[in-house]
């Protein structure tokens, strides 16, 4: 019925809370409190000096909120954020978006919301997370085509070897230096271009 | 709001039609004894008059109904529903008119509304202790079978949980539309899986189907006996064991309250029954976490002086007081009751307690504390046992 297989636990984690003093703050404490996550709440800003390592979720105004508010650049909160929305008005629902909401609630909070938000945003923030380090990653592999096709090119006119065997040749090297074999390539292009060719002609 | 307490409305909520008709007659009941008991003498120094209204079984039904008890009799307290669909319809009316329910029933967690008291199970208080003690006794590959909704879902997929992280595999899971007697398939699927044995999440006819059919197999083949692959339940009420009889014999049941109780205020309490009640005969968990409900309620009004939800809330939280099942206390963080599972057998009849832990279990509606698998010791105590006062 479900894709979790095991239940979502929060006990132990912690929380920031930034909303001026309100029933809205009291609601998500009670309901913190329930699922075992302590926390903190800021206002009008968090602190400049915010250990955010210490942090797992962040919960933040919507309404009276503003860029100034966060040690970070919008979209860049190093945890998972829950918008508080109280006007749906789209220019605030812009700069929650902006701000990276990976879920919401909607003001007034009552007795419930706060465990589905978290679970939710949970998913969403891991998601993101693993996508912007496998979008990272292709980023890096792209870039290192060029040098690849580069370093494949330099060994064939150097060893007067086919491009397979050219290519053979780089990724034994690279793996004898235990590198990756972009980062092989970019040193013997760079090795090339300074005038110190090394090949290993094994 | 009542400003004197001398007669409070309270609405009292039940289902005695449908599918789950056996359990809401016996909250009905149980809420309608205490009623009668208190009315009779004067131990809280007020009287409650019952709202009733019936739904049906229709959980279209609640919601209208409950807006109903407070839109025409005044009343700010509802007991009943026994579902957690009908729960979920009657909390916005609570919402909008500061009504507060009182919910005697066993069900799935999370949720903990400010405008519920929670006097029955969650499930820390359930199938957790349940599998804790069927599955070093039987094995750990459990079938679950349970009714089309949100009961027999969750309560199986934290089931499922506790099975795989013991190494399982969980054999089976199926559901069966509420009310739908055709259960043929899953017992087919049980003759060819062989599970060491069955979580039953099924309610009404449909679990009484399934049980009758199970007792065939059994008899059939005695190597699929309840002594050999027994049924376990969260939710079987001492009336549907006497309507059933050996059908539903050998099964095993976790609740806070069993008939066959052997304490002090388990017999003072039936002692009342059969003054106030004479024709309730069985009597269940669901019977018995109404009836408590209902003197908690009294227990609150008289505290606060008055029938304001909030003012009461907070008086149940100080009352000290016994119910057929132990001493009562609502924990302040989550309105639900700290509750001592009870594990029995059925019997032609009724129930015989075979495991009484005698340690009070905090709720954790959300499961944020408790371990979701079964201790590898199952000897050892669980770390957030309560300390309850101790109350003569």
């Amino acid at each position: 019925m479900s894709q979790f297989k095991t239940t979502p636990k929060f006990d132990g984690q912690c929380a920031l809370i930034l909303h001026r003093p309100h029933p809205v703050v009291d609601a998500i404490t009670r309901q913190l409190t329930q699922l075992g996550v302590r926390y903190q709440t800021h206002w009008p800003e968090l602190p400049a000096d915010l250990d955010a390592a210490a942090f797992n979720h962040l919960f933040y105004d919507a309404d009276m909120g503003h860029d100034g508010q966060f040690p970070w650049a919008p979209g860049k909160a190093p945890m998972l954020s829950i918008a508080l929305i109280g006007s749906e008005a789209p220019g605030r629902l812009a700069w929650a978006i902006r701000l990276g909401a990976d879920a919401h609630l909607l003001k007034p909070i009552g007795s419930g919301g706060i465990f589905a938000a978290l679970v939710i945003a949970s998913q969403a923030f891991e998601s993101r997370a693993a996508q912007a380090a496998e979008l990272s990653d292709l980023r890096e592999r792209l870039a290192g085509r060029q040098v690849l096709a580069e370093a494949t090119a330099c060994l064939m006119m150097l060893d007067n070897i086919s491009a397979d065997a050219a290519y053979e040749r780089l990724r034994r090297t690279a793996m004898t230096e235990r590198k990756s074999i972009e980062a092989m390539a970019l040193q013997i292009v760079e090795q090339l271009r300074s005038g110190h060719v090394r090949t290993d002609r094994a | 709001m009542t400003s004197s307490l001398q007669t409070v409305p309270v609405g009292v909520l039940f289902s005695t039609s449908g599918p789950y008709a056996a359990l809401g007659r016996e909250g009905l009941a149980g809420a309608m004894l205490a009623i009668a008991e208190i009315n009779a003498d004067d131990q809280y120094g007020l009287k409650l008059a019952a709202q009733v209204r019936d739904p049906r079984g229709s959980t279209e039904q609640y919601a209208a109904m409950a807006a109903d008890i407070v839109g025409t009799t005044g009343a700010r307290h509802i007991l009943g529903c026994t579902t957690s669909w009908s729960r979920k319809e009657v909390i916005p009316v609570l919402e909008k008119s500061a009504t507060m329910l009182w919910y005697s029933c066993p069900y799935e967690g999370f949720e903990a509304h400010d405008q519920v008291i929670y006097l029955g199970a969650c499930p820390n208080q359930h199938i957790l202790p349940l599998l804790a003690f069927a599955l070093p006794r039987f094995g750990t590959n459990g079938y679950l079978v349970g009714s089309n909704y949100i009961w027999g879902w969750e309560t199986n997929r934290i089931a499922r949980d506790i099975i795989e992280a013991a190494g399982g595999p969980v054999a089976g899971e199926r559901y069966v539309p509420l009310g739908d007697v055709d259960i043929g398939r899953i017992i087919e699927e049980i003759r060819t899986k062989r599970p060491a044995f069955v979580v039953n999440t099924l309610i009404g006819p449909s679990s009484y189907a399934f049980l009758a059919a199970y007792h065939a197999l059994g008899q059939a083949d005695q190597t699929f006996s309840q002594d050999v692959r027994p049924v376990l339940s969260c939710n079987f009420a001492e009336s549907e064991v006497a309507q059933l009889g050996a059908v539903a014999a050998g099964q095993y049941a976790i609740s806070p309250y069993f008939q066959s109780l052997a304490t002090p205020e388990n017999r003072r309490f039936l002692d009342t029954a059969k003054q106030f009640a004479p024709d309730a005969v069985h009597i269940s968990a669901f019977f018995a976490q109404a009836y408590a409900a209902v003197h908690l309620l009294a227990a609150g009004l008289a505290g606060a002086g008055t029938d304001a939800t909030d003012a009461v809330r907070e008086a149940t939280k100080f009352v000290s007081m016994t119910a057929p099942f132990g001493p009562i206390e609502i924990d302040d963080a989550t309105n639900h009751a700290v509750l001592t599972p009870r594990i029995a057998r059925a019997v032609v009849g009724g129930f015989d307690i075979v495991s009484d832990m005698e340690t009070a279990i905090r709720p954790d509606p959300y499961l944020a504390y408790s371990p979701v698998a079964v201790a590898s010791d199952p000897a050892a105590p669980s770390p957030r046992v309560s300390h309850l006062r101790v109350i003569k």
